[in-house]
């Protein structure tokens, strides 16, 4: 399930109670030996709106972890962030909640 | 080299000309592989790295993901260079850059980072050359110098969303 970190909806999204229903997906943040921690914290702010802390908070997981939960919601919505993080250099992949 | 800082809403920093040179040389490399046939570099990790797979155990769904967004992530990547060329000063200088260019120079030196960092095997452990005896210690080098560069933008970004000088 998604950790208490993660938004129900990225925030920037209205989600209508149909696509509610397929909502179980997630975008996650793998941990690479490359990406900077402030860089991956200034990218979570800047594609989710996350505030400060909470980028942090997400950031030190996929460092301490290997992986965070970033987003959840719809398929579609999910590869759409996922290609936003690619786009960004972020190490990211979209799947269904387990 | 002056490290980037915020400067009035812009940020700024000053690069030699070896450096300048050098990410000069460094995004033809990016260029080049990008803009390669995929039958002469399918499989080439730094590429595997840069275009990633969206869904990691569901080839199908990877697919669909490939084909819904590997266009726009490439000429995504292709703006992002052009706009570095053309605010690399050559010779050496003054770069200056407004936050759509800065954001840029942000994805361009992680992309190259990405790319660096994959050839050479980055790992968490990896340190800095301490001699530059080898081949490798040089773009161990350069990788580093690259790690300064991006951390200096981020945090100049951070002072200009802020509103920090």
């Amino acid at each position: 399930m998604a950790g208490p970190l993660a938004p129900e909806r990225t925030p920037d999204t209205t989600v209508d109670e149909a696509s509610d229903l397929d909502r179980p997906w997630v975008t996650i943040v793998w941990n690479d030996p490359v990406n900077l921690m402030n860089y991956v914290t200034f990218v979570l702010q800047e594609l989710f709106g996350y505030d400060e802390p909470t980028a942090t908070t997400l950031m030190l997981q996929v460092h301490h972890e290997g992986r965070a939960i970033v987003s959840s919601g719809p398929r579609e919505r999910m590869e759409h962030d996922t290609s936003r993080l690619h786009a960004y250099g972020l190490w990211a992949s979209y799947q269904k909640d387990s | 080299m002056k490290p980037f800082r915020a400067r009035g809403g812009l940020v700024v920093a000053r690069l030699d000309a070896a450096e300048a040179g050098i990410v000069g040389l460094l995004l033809d490399q990016l260029d080049q592989l990008l803009s390669a046939d995929a039958g002469d570099v399918g499989d080439d990790p730094v590429l595997a790295r840069l275009l990633p797979d969206g869904h990691r155990s569901d080839p199908a769904l990877a697919a669909d993901y490939r084909d819904l967004t590997e266009s726009a992530l490439r000429s995504g990547k292709a703006d992002d260079l052009a706009t570095v060329r053309a605010t690399l000063p050559p010779d050496g200088g003054d770069v200056r850059l407004d936050p759509d260019q800065a954001a840029a120079w942000l994805r361009t030196s992680n992309d190259l980072r990405l790319a660096l960092g994959t050839r050479l095997d980055i790992t968490e452990d990896t340190e800095p050359p301490e001699d530059f005896t080898e081949e490798r210690d040089h773009q161990l080098g350069v990788y580093y110098w690259l790690t300064a560069v991006q951390g200096a933008l981020v945090d100049a970004l951070v002072d200009v969303r802020s509103g920090r000088r």
